[in-house]
């Protein structure tokens, strides 16, 4: 009788092996993708434990609940496996450890329960979900009666037979789930962190944000049926546990459009899927309808197919969902490879992105303004073109020049430049725009295009580094250009003038005192780790700074990123409302910003009872002030 | 229905680069409502006008010419040959002359009716005839029922144009056409001086005719007496309203009081 | 002192066209025939001085002839009797085709006229060519009118032959269309119908010289006045003198052509439905509209598109097709009537285009306000209805 509870393990072992592959068999209807396996392997354990526990970790309990109960099951399941050799079978000690592992599974199971009974949060899903802990607590109450019965050396066939079968209820139940149940998320959450398609955001440093770039040869451009997408993606969406932190993330989310990440996540896991298990977790917001055809590998993206258009232009592309996913999913590399389809191959865009797209391509400048234009807002300041010589400073505009708004901060920031006497110099003309906004709404051909115009005119010119005020040209140029030759050192300007301040080239008096509360841009905080400088800078204003809620890398989105604001798709209320909101709890009479999308997005709320100031206006001021 | 749609190397307003001129990306939506249609271009070459291939058209022919040829006799030349029911055009090019009469000189050459502005077209009732809907001033329009063949210019209140996809530019084909374009008596030429073109001011409506400049002044600055009267603070409803109406009587876009003209 | 000063006097007064009741000069003549040719051994024998026994010069003399003084402007000109001037038999003929949309000339034909004097110059006549009966036609610079017989209703090429053939008739030395879709459409099928080139969309007008631009903008060309010319709007100031006598030209009715247009039914403008990128008269709601039924009646009652600011369109109270701005619809209307909208940077953007801007609004120091032809400072709850009980009252004094 000692051999029942291994013969079970092995058993669910193999139906579990058998459930995987049969899963395996749908990841490799993908695009084929390079993979390190030996470089994936060895570093799985530090990934698990400590890329992916320090995401898990910002909700303790479900760190709590998932150590126990991982740790337990894995545990358990592999000392039982022992029981075959024969010294260890007899052993009361041995099983006395088989049946400690069971406890602490059970008491890991007790806690799934708990979370999940009497009421589920709304950010879980339900359905298979709500099985999962009694699958478990039947798994690991049935392992630790048999393994106490053995332990305690009771020889009752009878309460030994029904302990195994409790336990093989629950065991059998886990392993079958491996398929396409809840369980499907540990053996694939394991396979994407060997396989995973950004290997670069383990290494440490700065995140792995930048787009890759689009072969435009290829013949079909972007992704159109679950068939276009890479294996490795495919089995990234398979780890998805529906714990649903991404929406509570995600601002489109928030505002009532109809995007919900885990949604789309478990969309894309059904549109290449036979049977998948109907979803039940919370739906997209105002969800327009769809007729999804059942036949799985169809097109992804329209009404009559498994995604409205409407959610998939709804993303701000903001990272929120990447920065929150404790399995490292990518969603934002999902979004743009499915909107490169819709934009390249069907010119399937609103009717404002469109004509944004056409200004990109006729006048190189999304507002089809002249690009001799952009310097205007600097009249009566000396800014001098960049000729033959070499500067220390090329100041990037950005599309942001052209704002009136945003125009009074590049004022700022350039007298603050002269005040620190910096060698500093613009592109004039021949600064064309990133390319950045045509990026994210899917147009990869005309984004190349304006990047090798850029990387080759920049090449023309001598300067020692690159400030901007734009974290959308900071990231576009920094770590995006390099797929075009482009290699340049980009300074944000906050971290610029926080540098000048240190060194003494400027010397900020003090500003009394009033509250001020910074809001972090994406792409500067999320797309590149860039969170501190700002803040420092702020803190020798002499200005009292609180922070919101959502702050630093783990902030909210303004609503103005990824074409969110062309692609207009409406819903129950504006992000930069929502957004305006979280900054009044903080009592701050003074919101900070750090980006031209930022400033236009958070000024355009009405009935603001706060200032929005860049943190280069405020600190002219305090320079000013210091006088 | 055949449809043929006119395209020309026309350049983006505020670059300056060749760029496919708005109409008649708006003419290959609406051709694309009428039946097959092939794009159809005279000029030096074809690079511009292969963003057409991005708007919905799959096939350009392309009629080598040199620049600054009249392209009316080798464009009739291939329309006498494909004999379409309905040619598409834009109102004028903006490369060239820009004076805007090839369509009518086309549809002269190829005895069709020529109808201008069009924002909407589709089949007639019957066969061998076509329903249009023309804009007209200040959002008024026309539906005109004619026989075919017909050529219509677009205007710009026709539908927004497709969304440029590179994939589709990428698979259109431009094919390239040879034509003895025939000798016929082209309209004789004006003999122009060219130079830089120089913005000039626009006169002012509104302003009094014949008056002195002083006069002229002061009505585009609103000065003078104006001044006085351009802000009214907290006046009696009833004062505001009549000041409104007489104001925009002045400037003209309120009829003018019944009995009163 | 060798170069002999110039006199802008006389160079004007050169340059005046002779005949006109207004001063008007031809600025073309000088670059037409270039700068006068001198004469330097003329001079010279000019600036001998007679007795001497070496050749002396005299320079200031310049040995040109003297041009005439121009008219002194001291002069007060005594109030002129508008009294017709009657033109019996002039040498040539210059036609004017106005529009005459609803049978009234607007600004741009009235500048037909001014330019169609230009062209005629002292001795030859306008004659305008209409399709319906018009008083104005004398004040507005006619001294002859000639009625284009032709069928009813939509017939461009019609008209055109009738145009063509009056062409031939008369022998007309130029003929002068607005350059509006009517105009515009009907000058290009005269031109192909008379195998005449066409001087097109032109900015500018002297007895010499036509300019118009090609090239998409980037040149002018500059030609001698073409038989058959369009004019830009705005472009020539209409004729301002004493009224002539638009005398009858009877003219040979011509065949009209064959037309293969079966049918044409007019639409009125629908102010309510037309886009409001293409209005030319938006009545904008903000704000400070809550009553938007009443909003939506003086809309209609003014005959203006109806537009909003962000916050309306984002509260879902108007379409988001009405929303005016950087991020909505950027305007070309002649004239924006703002109600309840302070003026977020991001709406002036969208009304940068218009010609007039009426603002009412509560706050003197809104930005609206500020850029406001007209501004009202009072709350547009309280004028809307106003405005609604002034048009019913004029309508019922007419009535």
């Amino acid at each position: 009788m000692t051999y029942a509870l291994p013969a079970l393990v092995f058993v669910m072992v193999a139906l579990a092996t058998v459930q995987a592959l049969r899963r395996a068999a749908w990841w490799r209807l993908g695009a084929a993708a390079p993979v390190a396996w030996g470089a994936g392997l060895l570093a799985l354990p530090k990934r698990y434990l400590v890329d992916v526990h320090h995401v898990v970790a910002r909700d303790p309990y479900a760190s709590r609940m998932h150590a126990v109960v991982a740790s337990g099951l894995l545990a358990a399941t592999l000392l039982t496996t022992l029981a075959v050799l024969p010294p260890l079978g007899g052993s009361r000690a041995y099983w006395a450890a088989v049946a400690l592992a069971f406890g602490v599974t059970a008491a890991g199971s007790v806690l799934v329960g708990a979370r999940r009974y009497p009421k589920r949060p709304k950010r879980l899903s339900g359905g298979g979900f709500q099985i999962l802990p009694f699958l478990l607590l039947a798994y690991a109450f049935g392992g630790l009666a048999a393994a106490l019965l053995l332990a305690l050396g009771v020889e009752s066939a009878v309460a030994l037979g029904l302990a195994v079968a409790l336990a093989a209820a629950g065991g059998l139940g886990l392993a079958y789930e491996v398929r396409s149940g809840p369980m499907r998320h540990a053996v694939a959450g394991a396979l994407h962190l060997v396989a995973h398609p950004r290997p670069k955001r383990f290494e440490g440093g700065r995140p792995d944000a930048a787009l890759a770039p689009l072969d435009l040869d290829a013949p079909r451009l972007g992704v159109e049926t679950p068939a276009d997408l890479a294996w490795n993606r495919l089995l990234s969406f398979d780890a998805c546990i529906q714990c649903g932190r991404c929406e509570s993330a995600c601002p489109a989310f928030a505002a009532g459009q109809p995007l919900n990440p885990k949604r789309l996540i478990q969309d894309l896991v059904a549109a290449a899927t036979a049977d998948e298990r109907a979803y039940a977790g919370s739906p997209y917001p105002n969800a327009r309808p769809v007729a999804a055809p059942a036949e799985p590998f169809f097109r992804i993206i329209g009404p009559d197919a498994r995604i409205h258009p409407d959610t998939l232009w709804s993303c701000t592309t903001c990272r929120a969902c990447v920065e929150e996913c404790p399995m490292m999913i990518e969603h934002v590399d999902a979004i743009v490879s499915l909107r490169r389809h819709q934009t390249l191959e069907l010119g399937a865009v609103g009717a404002k992105a469109a004509a944004t797209l056409d200004n990109f391509r006729g006048a190189e400048e999304p507002g089809g303004r002249p690009l001799t234009a952009r310097a205007d807002f600097a009249a009566g300041l000396a800014l001098p073109m960049i000729g033959e010589r070499e500067v220390d400073v090329l100041l990037w505009l950005g599309e942001g020049a052209y704002d009136l708004r945003y125009g009074r901060t590049l004022r700022a920031l350039v007298k603050l430049l002269h005040e620190a006497k910096v060698d500093v110099a613009i592109l004039g003309a021949e600064e064309r725009d990133t390319g950045d906004l045509a990026r994210r709404l899917g147009d990869e051909a005309t984004y190349q295009q304006l990047a090798r115009a850029n990387v080759a005119t920049l090449a023309k010119h001598r300067f020692r580094r690159i400030v901007t005020s734009d974290p959308h040209a900071l990231h576009a140029l920094r770590n995006e250009y390099r797929a075009f030759g482009g290699d340049f050192e980009v300074v944000h300007h906050t971290a610029f003038l926080l540098e000048l301040v240190e060194q003494g080239r400027l010397t900020p008096g003090a500003l009394g005192g009033a509250g001020v509360t910074y809001h972090d841009p994406c792409y500067l905080g999320r797309y590149n780790g860039e969170t501190e400088a700002p803040r420092k800078l702020l803190d020798r204003l002499g200005l009292d700074r609180v922070e919101m809620a959502r702050h630093g890398r783990r902030s909210m989105c303004c609503g103005g990123g990824g074409g969110a604001p062309v692609s207009d798709i409406p819903g129950d209320a504006r992000i930069p409302d929502i957004r305006m909101a979280q900054a009044a709890e903080t009592g701050a009479g003074i919101v900070a910003v750090a980006c031209p999308t930022c400033t236009a997005m958070l000024e355009g709320v009405t009935g603001r009872t706060a200032e929005v100031k860049d943190v280069a206006e405020l600190l002219l001021a305090a320079v000013e002030a210091g006088r | 229905m055949k449809v043929a749609v006119l395209l020309s190397a026309g350049r983006h307003p505020v670059s300056g680069r060749g760029a496919l001129p708005r109409l008649e990306a708006q003419a290959i939506r609406l051709a694309a409502a009428l039946g097959s249609a092939r794009g159809l271009h005279a000029g030096p070459d074809a690079d511009v006008v292969a963003e057409a291939l991005g708007r919905g058209l799959s096939q350009i022919d392309h009629v080598a010419l040199a620049a600054g040829a009249d392209p009316v006799p080798a464009l009739a030349a291939v329309l006498r040959a494909a004999a379409p029911d309905v040619v598409l055009a834009g109102r004028r090019g903006q490369g060239g002359d820009d004076t805007g009469l090839v369509p009518y000189a086309l549809a002269r050459a190829l005895g069709a009716t020529v109808i201008p502005d069009v924002v909407a077209a589709r089949p007639g009732s019957e066969p061998g005839v076509i329903e249009v809907e023309q804009a007209l001033p200040k959002g008024a329009a026309r539906r005109v029922v004619a026989r075919l063949p017909v050529v219509l210019t677009v205007h710009p209140a026709a539908p927004e144009p497709s969304a440029f996809a590179f994939g589709q530019a990428r698979r259109g084909r431009i094919e390239r056409l040879d034509v003895a374009a025939p000798a016929e008596p082209a309209a004789a030429a004006i003999a122009v001086a060219e130079k830089s073109y120089r913005p000039r001011p626009k006169m002012m409506r509104g302003a009094p005719a014949g008056g002195s400049a002083a006069d002229r002044l002061k009505a585009a600055t609103g000065g003078g007496e104006a001044a006085q009267a351009n802000v009214m603070v907290s006046p009696e409803p009833r004062e505001a309203a009549r000041a409104i109406l007489a104001y925009l009587r002045q400037i003209g876009v309120l009829a003018p009081p019944p009995g009163a003209g | 002192m060798t170069r002999a000063r110039r006199d802008p006097r006389a160079e004007r007064a050169a340059a005046a066209l002779p005949g006109a009741a207004r001063a008007r000069f031809d600025l073309f003549a000088r670059c037409a025939g270039g700068r006068p040719r001198r004469d330097p051994r003329m001079e010279a024998a000019a600036q001998r001085v007679d007795g001497a026994a070496r050749l002396r010069l005299d320079r200031a003399q310049t040995g040109r002839p003297a041009a005439a003084p121009a008219p002194s402007r001291a002069e007060p000109a005594a109030p002129p009797a508008p009294k017709t001037i009657v033109m019996a038999a002039p040498a040539f003929l210059v036609a004017v085709v106005p529009d005459l949309a609803a049978g009234r000339l607007s600004p741009h034909d009235r500048q037909l006229f001014g330019a169609a004097r230009t062209l005629a110059g002292a001795d030859g006549g306008v004659i305008a060519l209409a399709g319906a009966e018009g008083a104005e036609l004398g004040p507005a610079g006619a001294d002859r009118t000639a009625r284009l017989a032709g069928p009813e209703g939509y017939a461009p090429d019609a008209r055109a032959a009738a145009i063509a053939s009056t062409m031939a008739a008369l022998n007309l030395r130029h003929v002068i269309f607005p350059e509006t879709p009517d105009g515009g459409d009907l000058a290009r099928r005269v031109a192909v119908l008379a195998g005449e080139p066409l001087f097109a969309d032109v900015e500018m007008v002297s007895a010499a010289a036509l300019m118009r631009p090609a090239q998409g903008r980037r040149v002018e060309q500059r030609a001698a006045p073409a038989r058959l010319i369009t004019l830009a709007a705005d472009a020539v100031a209409p004729y301002a003198g004493a009224p002539r006598e638009a005398r009858d030209e009877p003219l040979e009715p011509s065949a009209a052509p064959a037309s293969a247009i079966l049918a044409a039914e007019r639409i009125p403008a629908d102010p309510a439905r037309t886009p409001l990128a293409l209005a030319d008269f938006v009545v904008s709601a903000g704000n400070g509209v809550t009553d938007l039924e009443t909003f939506r009646a003086v809309a209609a009652a003014l005959g203006g598109t109806p537009g909003a600011s962000r916050v309306l369109c984002d509260a879902g109270l108007m379409p988001r097709e009405a929303q005016v701005g950087a991020s909505g619809t950027v305007l070309s209307a002649t004239c924006y009537l703002a109600l309840g909208i302070a003026g977020a940077p991001q709406h002036l953007q969208g009304v940068a285009g218009c010609e007039h801007v009426v603002a009412v609004n509560t706050d003197l120091h809104a930005a609206m306000i500020e850029r406001a032809g007209l501004a009202i400072v009072q709350d547009a709850q309280v004028v809307m209805p106003a405005l609604i009980e002034e048009l019913a009252r004029e309508r019922g004094a007419f009535a």
